[in-house]
């Protein structure tokens, strides 16, 4: 096969006068691509933005064991290490008095009442703190239970556990069902694109068929007959794929303000092992949106996404339908 | 191109050795042997469903033969790879009864259109397609459209077309199978003053008439067997 630029212009010229020779099959072609990556778009970001949401909950479960009044800090700093021995605990955090003090008055800064109040008590009243993470959120009643146990029963005041894990139970069944929905959905559009592609590019055959048998007879190489019927379907998906990304841009341009309203500092993934290593990736990616606000780039990411699917989806018809009908 | 075909002829154009076509159990050619030497002009006559349409489609590469062996210009067309078929169909030009030009392009576009697809540069096709419409009378209608043109006026566009590739052999397939006699004579004779230009001519007709004017070699063909070989000045009668 040798393929001067010549030939390779006339390829990509004649490809472009058949789309636009049959505009209506090719927009109905292009339409029923376009609807194929709106759905898988959406439901694409609905995954992402529920599975951030998870991801964001997940990390504000934690457990804090508030010590009595007294107890001094080389005592909680004891049972810290004691603490971070258990192999089902993964980090634990020691929040001074002081520091306690001072994080109380940054989030009530603007409450001067009770900051009056605190000053005119002049002694800390808040406790040293320790804020336990554990490794998987099944370990956390077991924790809870041990800290509430006699052996602590002397130096822990109050243990506060919030169980999350009903609600964050309740949010991976939405996201197993977009999954699930999501698979189903798209793999329907996708037979249904196929189909449509399959149809228009052998109608166009079928109208080229004269022109087709001539080439054969002139000594035209078989590339050279496929060729403009692989740029027709090429056409469909850029097409679909620059409306498709057009049609999302409103949502895309408020990704960081969902995110960001989700889980303003972004995720910590060092926390999440057991989401999988996929998901991992997307709650990093997010946390760079979230934090730079750079939305271009995804857009221009996720364009690129769309259009390797429609050129998958448009060549494996054009393909077929050449198979069959193109006896080259 | 992994086959030349444009070596110079120590050998035959064409050679048949015991060629057998089946279609299914029915015999369209039946042990064919057939020497068609560079140069010749040859006449191949018989009843429509003889096998002379399937000769050719061998001689092309359009369909494998059964038995027997065919030889293009030296070539074993056994060995020829289909995607290597284009480049042979390149050397062989094709005419037909039916025409086939391209409707919506003119007589130049329509020759433009041969070149174009084996990949020459359009100013070498805007120097050459002129020179062709001249060979074969029709430099004054380069822009008139297949529709605005007679029968022959047609067939010989088609005969430009397929001279294009300048090839070393011509199949024409009942080039005057539609036209009245004055068009096909005129074809005819374009055929002739090509051949005389050094390109070898196989002409498949049932017209005895025709064939009988021009005294060149004749082959019959009847029932996939050859069944008469005249030499020179040949003659057909049905």
């Amino acid at each position: 096969m040798t393929i001067n630029t010549v030939t390779f212009y006339r390829i990509i010229r004649t490809g472009f006068v058949n789309f636009w020779r049959n505009i209506w099959l090719s927009m109905a072609a292009s339409s029923v691509m376009i609807v194929t990556l709106i759905i898988l778009s959406s439901l694409m970001l609905m995954f992402v933005i529920t599975n951030y949401s998870v991801t964001s909950i997940r990390e504000r479960v934690d457990i804090s064991a508030y010590f009595k009044v007294g107890v001094t800090e080389s005592q909680v700093l004891r049972i810290k290490t004691e603490l971070e021995r258990n192999n089902t605990i993964k980090e634990v955090a020691y929040i001074s008095p002081a520091d306690a003090l001072k994080d109380f008055r940054d989030v009530h800064s603007n409450d001067e009442n009770l900051l009056d109040s605190l000053d005119e008590l002049g002694d800390n009243p808040l406790p040293a703190t320790l804020q336990i993470k554990a490794k998987t959120l099944e370990d956390y009643p077991a924790i809870d239970t041990e800290l509430q146990s006699e052996k602590y029963a002397d130096v822990i005041d109050k243990v506060n556990f919030q169980d999350n894990r009903l609600v964050i139970e309740r949010l991976n069944k939405i996201l197993r069902f977009i999954v699930i929905f999501g698979v189903v959905l798209t793999v329907i559009f996708a037979l249904i694109a196929i189909l449509v592609i399959f149809n228009t590019i052998t109608l166009t055959i079928f109208n080229r068929r004269e022109e087709v048998e001539i080439m054969r007879l002139v000594g035209a190489t078989n590339w050279y007959i496929r060729g403009p019927f692989l740029v027709e379907a090429s056409i469909y998906s850029i097409a679909a794929t620059i409306i498709t990304t057009i049609a999302l841009i409103p949502i895309l341009m408020n990704l960081p303000e969902i995110f960001q309203y989700i889980a303003p500092n972004g995720v910590n993934n060092s926390f999440f092992g057991n989401n999988g290593f996929a998901t991992a990736l997307v709650n990093d990616y997010i946390s760079n949106i979230v934090t730079s606000g750079h939305i271009t780039l995804n857009i221009i990411l996720l364009m690129f996404g769309q259009l390797i699917i429609a050129l998958a989806l448009s060549v494996t018809s054009t393909m077929l339908a050449m198979r069959k009908y193109l006896k080259v | 191109m992994s086959v030349n075909f444009t070596q110079k002829h120590k050998h035959e154009m064409i050679t048949f050795e015991n060629v057998t076509k089946l279609y299914g159990k029915a015999k369209a050619l039946n042990g064919i042997n057939l020497d068609i030497q560079p140069g010749e002009f040859i006449s191949i006559v018989g009843m429509s469903g003889a096998g002379k349409s399937t000769l050719m489609k061998l001689i092309i590469g359009e369909e494998q033969l059964d038995h027997g062996k065919v030889l293009i210009d030296g070539i074993d067309m056994s060995t020829v790879k289909s995607k290597d078929l284009p480049y042979l169909r390149r050397k062989i030009g094709i005419v037909f009864q039916d025409i086939k030009l391209l409707p919506k392009r003119t007589a130049f576009e329509n020759v433009a259109f041969a070149m174009e697809v084996s990949g020459h540069r359009k100013d070498k096709i805007d120097k050459d397609v002129p020179k062709i419409l001249e060979l074969v009378g029709l430099l004054h209608k380069k822009n008139n459209f297949p529709h605005e043109m007679s029968g022959g006026e047609k067939q010989r566009v088609a005969i430009a077309r397929s001279l294009a590739h300048r090839p070393v052999l011509l199949l024409a397939d009942e080039p005057t199978g539609n036209l009245d006699e004055v068009n096909a004579a005129e074809v005819l004779e374009l055929l002739l003053k090509i051949n005389e230009l050094g390109t070898t001519v196989i002409l498949a007709t049932h017209a005895s008439d025709l064939v009988n004017k021009i005294n060149k070699r004749v082959i019959t063909i009847e029932a996939g067997q050859i069944t008469l070989e005249q030499a020179t000045k040949g003659k057909y009668k049905l």
